[in-house]
């Protein structure tokens, strides 16, 4: 009777169990979206002004077959059947692409950003291995994608889509064959249509653009981008938006254009910025006989090179030179001065707010994270979502957006390798930290100079967004203080000369006829 | 008597990097009668200095050795002789002895328990028990979880069913066996994009549930007055993501264990009511885990609240 008694209520909290798990709903792991239809068609932006390419022409595609060509109307007979039943995975991908493919690529570019965000771990007898990118597979696997890896990283392929784009509407333009479902008003579509001709496909030009820079940045996942794009392509097939013809064009175009700005990467300076140890002593002994100082890495086995001392040197994008936004001299370390910043630093962390604390991990963005670039990535794909950019709008802003911080990264570590500022940690004997210290120095701050850079290009590309840009850029500067690895020093200076990068970038976007 | 545990102590016992632990776990087949009630203060020390990152069994210059203390207060209240509810809430402070990072304290999850007895039969010469005892876990303050291995807790909620099958003898020897099924709920950390296997885009953490088992053998001895208990144990996560080499932990890491300890509880003679426990737990093999070394002391006090038709003064 006892077990009698006791089965039901058993079998009440089994049900309660299953209810309790029930609740826990899928996380969001991209952007979910409606498809939209573009605000507007930029008809001329085939004249707009390429940042690599000479013209839009540079790189050439065959003419495509007459819209009244036995070819051609083969194809639409083909398109018509082909979207005129979807499988329920083909729709899914359809949907999943959404008429926007840079939004899919910016997010899969950063997670393979946060994938690779990973130190190398010592080697027993306290060395530590790097990364080969001859034999990415070893261990540590090829990249380390630090916030200077990645910087570049998205710059090229934000940069190359651009060019690749611009191009494209060039072309689509010049040879004005319609989309398909403008010449066969039959065919089923399955994503919002619009007037842009059809040939070259851009959605192919996107495809193929992010498998070439991608899989030169991230080798290891060649095969999952080439999946993803092998899908994209087939998914503009699936929507009816594109015929064969118009892909095949247009990812021989976007291959062609990657090509060139890999061969722009191969001899950027990125290869000898992670600089062998002899350099980096002489790096930081030039440092201790100008300023009298130097930073060490304070981790346990120490790491004897911090992260790409020469990343100074990598080809800027837009900023003349480095040396024009090179702050003024931080506090020396000891004095009075000097010792008003450590105070404050040591009165938050020791008095941290929940609110503080908050900040200090939402802005994190450190190891094994997308990074503060793929943080301001992020919100540029919400805006141009919510903007309803066109792809060759949304590929402007973001290549701008993404020089810009590169740009920033490489003149903020002209300023850390320069000043070798030491951090807090070892500056302030005692002191501990929230987050991790990172293996570079202080001054001035990544993540102002990078946030700094992006919010004074975002504003000038969504003005009624501007005031939202640059409180969320002075509260990721903020961020870095109340986690305890910078000065206030480090993020005012490093915001202000981000600004200043972001200022020379504005300026080059005015002129190249997007406006 | 109040016997409610050598098992409270299963307690915390935090891992590594990663995570914790699973708190606080009534795992024995005594019960309060109705009207007793019985309070238990205990203090754990918890230290590691290797750990699994995944399977690979390491050490971290960074972190050093990890130490966490719980203070826990805990009662078990007798509301029938075969229904009793018991509650803890443990403050916790952890800190490494090498690296940068601040250490933190704070109270860390609150736990109610019912717990029921739902068979007792006495074949041979003892008793058969079954016991089953419905949990909820709850964090009680605005801890980060996202914070390994410094972190006070798991920060999520917790409902879990466990039975517990015990046979005795008469002349005071038992084996026991338990087994918990904890379903979890998100855990909520102050980012809002983090990468497991893949990114996700929340400041959501899903947890994965968990199986808790454990085996005992024990003896009441000195009329009543002594337990002497062994017993090996475990974790075992299903779901959740192995530490990346160098990585820190997270808390959906799969956290997997299996532990051996002993302890005794001893009720001082003319102190009616007073025990006191002592315990020591070693993790043997794990993942996603701190190797922990765990002892625990602390003191029990039992006493009536109210009068009630069973013998309260039963020994």
């Amino acid at each position: 009777m006892n077990i009698l008694r006791n089965i039901f209520p058993l079998g009440l909290l089994v049900v309660i169990l299953m209810g309790f798990q029930s609740c826990t709903e899928d996380l969001p792991t991209y952007l979910s979206y409606d498809p939209y239809e573009y605000a507007s068609l930029d008809q001329d932006g085939g004249n707009w002004t390429p940042n690599l390419l000479s013209s839009a022409s540079q790189v050439g595609i065959p003419a495509p077959a007459d819209a009244s060509s036995p070819a051609y109307l083969a194809e639409l007979a083909e398109l018509k059947t082909i979207s005129g039943q979807l499988t329920g995975d083909q729709r899914k991908a359809v949907e999943y692409w959404a008429g926007n493919g840079l939004i899919r690529w910016n997010e899969l570019a950063r997670e393979m950003a946060a994938k690779y965000n990973l130190a190398p771990a010592p080697n027993a007898d306290g060395t530590y291995p790097g990364p080969d990118p001859m034999n990415p597979a070893t261990y540590p696997l090829f990249p380390f994608a630090h916030p200077p890896y990645s910087s570049r990283a998205f710059a090229y392929w934000a940069a190359a889509q651009y060019d690749a784009l611009i191009a494209a509407w060039h072309y689509k333009y010049q040879f004005n064959r319609p989309a398909p479902y403008n010449a066969d008003g039959t065919i089923v579509t399955h994503l919002p249509e619009h007037d842009l001709p059809g040939y070259p496909s851009d959605g192919a030009v996107i495809a193929a653009v992010s498998k070439d820079i991608l899989t030169a940045m991230f080798p290891l996942e060649k095969d999952f981008i080439l999946e993803k794009a092998t899908e994209h392509q087939n998914s503009l097939l699936w929507a009816g938006m594109n015929v064969q013809s118009d892909i095949i064009a247009g990812d021989s175009l976007g291959r062609a254009v990657g090509q060139i700005f890999r061969m722009r990467a191969a001899n950027d300076g990125m290869r000898n910025a992670q600089t062998p140890r002899s350099r980096s002593d002489s790096i930081r002994d030039a440092a201790q006989a100008t300023h009298g100082w130097h930073w060490v890495n304070l981790e346990s086995p120490p790491r004897p090179v911090g992260i790409t001392p020469f990343f100074s040197k990598v080809q800027l994008w837009v900023l003349p030179n480095v040396e024009i936004v090179r702050p003024v001299r931080p506090p020396v370390p000891s004095t009075a001065e000097f010792k008003t910043f450590a105070d404050e630093l040591e009165h938050t962390l020791d008095n941290l707010t929940n609110e503080q604390r908050r900040i200090a991990n939402f802005w994190s963005d450190g190891l094994g994270t997308y990074t503060p670039p793929g943080h301001w990535n992020r919100f540029a794909c919400e805006y141009i979502v919510e903007y309803r950019n066109n792809p060759l709008r949304a590929a402007r802003t973001l290549a701008y957006l993404n020089m810009a911080m590169q740009d920033a990264g490489i003149a903020c570590w002209d300023a850390k390798y320069y000043y070798h500022y030491p951090r807090p940690i070892q500056a302030m004997p005692g002191f501990k930290t929230i987050l991790g210290t990172p293996n570079f120095p202080s001054y001035t701050s990544g993540h102002s100079m990078f946030s700094a850079a992006g919010a004074e290009v975002l504003s000038h590309i969504f003005p009624q967004e501007a005031s939202r840009f640059q409180a969320w850029s002075d509260e990721a500067a903020l961020s870095r203080l109340y986690g305890g690895i910078h000065y206030r020093f480090d993020i005012t200076a490093g915001n202000e000369m981000g600004k200043v990068v972001g200022q020379y970038v504005v300026a080059r976007m005015i002129v190249d006829g997007g406006e | 008597m109040c016997r409610f545990l050598l098992i409270c102590s299963l307690i915390l016992t935090w891992f590594l990097s990663t995570g914790p632990l699973q708190a606080q776990t009534p795992t024995d087949a005594l019960m309060m009668d109705k009207g007793q009630i019985c309070f238990a203060a205990l203090y754990s020390r918890d230290t590691w200095d290797e750990y699994w990152e995944g399977t690979l069994k390491r050490t971290n210059g960074n972190i050093g050795t990890l130490t966490r203390q719980v203070f826990m207060p805990m009662f078990s209240l007798g509301i029938t002789d075969r229904v009793n509810i018991l509650a803890a809430l443990p403050f916790v402070s952890s800190q490494a002895s090498a690296g940068q990072l601040r250490g933190v304290s704070g109270f860390q999850d609150l736990s109610l328990w019912i717990k029921a007895n739902a068979l007792e039969i006495y074949p041979g010469q003892g008793t058969l028990t079954f016991h089953t005892t419905l949990g909820f876990t709850v964090p009680a303050a605005d801890y980060l979880e996202d914070y390994m291995p410094l972190s006070l807790g798991l920060g999520c909620p917790d409902l879990s069913l466990r039975g517990i099958l015990q046979y005795r003898l008469d002349m005071g020897l038992y084996v026991r066996g338990q087994a918990a099924y904890m379903v979890r709920g998100n855990a909520k950390i102050e980012r809002d994009y983090y990468y497991t296997t893949h990114g996700v885009y929340s400041n959501k953490v899903d947890m994965p549930n968990a199986l808790g088992y454990g085996g005992t053998l024990g003896i009441w001895m000195l009329n009543n007055s002594l337990n002497l208990e062994a017993t090996y144990d475990g974790l075992h996560t299903f779901g959740g993501f192995d530490i990346r080499r160098q990585d820190v932990g997270f808390p959906s890491n799969q956290m997997i264990f299996t532990r051996f300890g002993g302890g005794l509880h001893y009720f001082v003679p003319f102190v009616p009511g007073l025990g006191i426990i002592a315990q020591a737990n070693k993790i043997l093999t794990g993942r996603n885990v701190g190797q922990s070394n765990m002892i625990t002391a602390g003191l029990t006090y039992q006493f009536g609240l109210w009068n009630t038709s069973s013998s309260a003064t039963q020994q």
